[in-house]
Order: structure tokens, then C-alpha cells, then sequence
């Protein structure tokens, strides 16, 4: 029992935790092999997973996919250690459009554009980082978003996530905020109220005691 | 249209987060203003001279610098959205 109350305090944050995981920007750094375009005949369970349709263009059941096919540096395992090997990586390419994930993406065209200029051969590598958002899924057959490329002279590049340093510093800043606001309402509004609402309970029960002493004394002696 | 489902989704929330954060100002100010007062009249001050201090000192509030400033409240996300769409969408 004690565990399953423990996982279901931890639930919640398991949440938020995959959706920011999910949804922030992660960069790798990679040697772009090929681009290509598949038809996807998306499923119930792996529909979720793909964006919608380019933002010109019209919601089909099914529609072809961009996809960038790439050699990835695997560099920290774990994020811990660093080890020196590659495997392979693919990428969906597509709009993100207006709503959500908010990366305001409509240049999937252009970015394929781009990822064909930088292919390079094994030996002459051509580094790039790829920032993208999601995961790659053998199972749900699913690929993480490409949302940018950069051209980089080497793969020991350094790369510094600058917008989730801004998200999190913005998100503790907006966290303390509501604490604030609620504290401070609670102090000046919900207070008063209850303190108000207590003493009119106190009223109302003394008036209630009364009353009932006063029936005792009608009808307790006969 | 997703542009106009974003206006609108953007337009609501963020009015309840101006609500919120103009509620949240004016109940601190109000709360500086009556402490301002309590530390300069220990004994309570002349009859009714607390409730003219406050309500001076809310007008002052209501056309001052601080209450325009929630109006960013509006104003960033318009600016971080632009932001962004321009750093994602130029190559």
C-alpha cells in the first residue's frame, strides 16, 4: 500500500517529467547520410507521436513523411560517461505549425533542402547538429522532429542548450510567482473569509446551546 | 485555421494570467500601504486618516507605472512567439 501511494505522489511527476523530455530541444551532433520520403499510414497508437499535415496543406489519413537519415556520435552514455562510438539515427522532418509543440515550424521543405547540401561522404565528414524534439521508437515506429541544422567544423563541439537554461529559469521564476499570488491571497481573502465564516459558526452554535439549555430547562423538570 | 486557434487559445489565457498577476499587485500594494501606515502611527492614527492613506495611495497605483507594466503580460509572449517563429523558420 505504502508503495503504491508513493508511485502514485511520483506518477505526476513522471508525467511532466517525459513531456519535457519529449517536447524541449535536445541537440546531437551528426554526419548527415541521406534524406528521403516514405508514405506513412499512421496507427491509433503511433498517430499521437507525428505532427499534422504541412501548414498549407490539407489533414489525409495517410501522407508522405520527410525523413533524414543520419550517423549520430553517440557521446555520453547516460549523459555520464563519454565513449567513443556512432550508430545510426533517422529524423521525421515536419511542420509543426501554430499550436503544439510550439516551435512555429513551416520550412520542413527548406530544412530537407538544407539537410541534402550538407550529406557527406565517411572519411570527409561534414559535422552537424541536429536540434529535434521526441523520440525514436523501433516499436511505435516513431522519429524524433528535426527543427534546425548547423554546420559545425568539429564534432567535439560545444554545445550549449540556451533555451532550456531560459525555460527552467522561467519556469522557477513563473513556480514562485504562483506561490506568492496564492500565499498572498490566501493571507488577505481566504483568511479573513474563514476567520469570518468561524465566528459566525461560533454564533450560530452558541445560539444553538443556548436554545437548547433553554428547552432543557422547559422540559427537563416536569 | 491553427493561426486563429492560437489567437484565441493565447488571447484566454493570457487574460486570466493578467487577471491573476493585477489582483496579486494591487494586494501587495494595498498591504505595503496599510503596513507604510501602521509603522507611522503606532496608536491608529485620526479617525478615517488610515482609509484616506490607502485610497491615495491606490490612485496613485491605478495611474502609476507599475499597473502599465502588466500590460507585458501581452506583450512577451506576442514577442517570444515572433521569436521563435523567425529563429526556426530562417536557414
Amino acid at each position: 500500500m505504502r508503495y503504491v501511494k508513493f508511485f502514485l505522489r511520483l506518477l505526476p511527476f513522471l508525467i511532466i517529467g517525459a513531456g519535457l523530455h519529449y517536447w524541449l530541444p535536445q541537440h546531437d551532433v551528426v554526419r548527415l547520410t541521406s534524406t528521403e520520403v516514405i508514405r506513412q499510414d499512421f496507427s491509433g497508437f503511433n498517430r499521437i507521436f507525428y505532427a499534422q499535415a504541412d501548414s498549407g496543406n490539407t489533414e489525409q489519413v495517410t501522407r508522405d513523411l520527410r525523413l533524414i537519415n543520419t550517423e549520430k556520435q553517440k557521446t555520453w552514455f547516460l549523459g555520464f560517461f563519454p565513449r567513443e562510438s556512432r550508430g545510426v539515427m533517422v529524423y521525421r522532418n515536419e511542420d509543426t505549425g501554430w499550436i503544439w509543440p510550439p516551435y512555429f515550424k513551416f520550412d520542413s521543405a527548406d530544412l530537407q533542402a538544407e539537410a541534402s547540401a550538407l550529406i557527406s561522404a565517411a572519411g570527409q565528414e561534414q559535422w552537424v547538429v541536429v536540434t529535434h524534439y521526441g523520440w525514436r521508437n523501433r516499436f511505435l515506429s516513431i522519429y524524433p522532429n528535426a527543427v534546425g541544422l548547423r554546420a559545425i567544423d568539429s564534432p567535439d563541439e560545444r554545445i550549449i542548450p540556451w533555451f532550456n537554461i531560459f525555460f527552467f529559469i522561467f519556469a522557477g521564476i513563473a513556480a514562485l510567482f504562483m506561490r506568492a499570488a496564492w500565499m498572498q491571497f490566501r493571507e488577505r481573502t481566504l483568511d479573513p473569509l474563514f476567520e469570518r465564516a468561524g465566528d459566525r459558526m461560533d454564533e450560530v452554535n452558541a445560539g444553538v446551546a443556548e436554545r437548547r439549555s433553554r428547552l432543557k430547562r422547559l422540559f427537563g423538570r416536569k | 485555421m491553427g493561426f486563429i486557434r492560437l489567437v484565441v487559445i493565447l488571447a484566454v489565457v493570457l487574460t486570466v494570467v493578467y487577471w491573476s498577476v493585477s489582483l496579486y499587485s494591487c494586494s501587495v500594494r494595498r498591504e505595503a500601504l496599510e503596513d507604510a501606515f501602521d509603522e507611522e502611527h503606532p496608536n491608529g492614527g485620526a479617525k478615517g486618516a488610515r482609509d484616506t492613506y490607502i485610497a491615495n495611495g491606490m490612485a496613485d497605483y491605478e495611474t502609476g507605472l507599475r499597473k502599465k507594466l502588466i500590460w507585458l503580460v501581452y506583450v512577451i509572449p506576442v514577442l517570444v512567439v515572433t521569436g521563435i517563429l523567425i529563429v526556426t523558420n530562417t536557414n
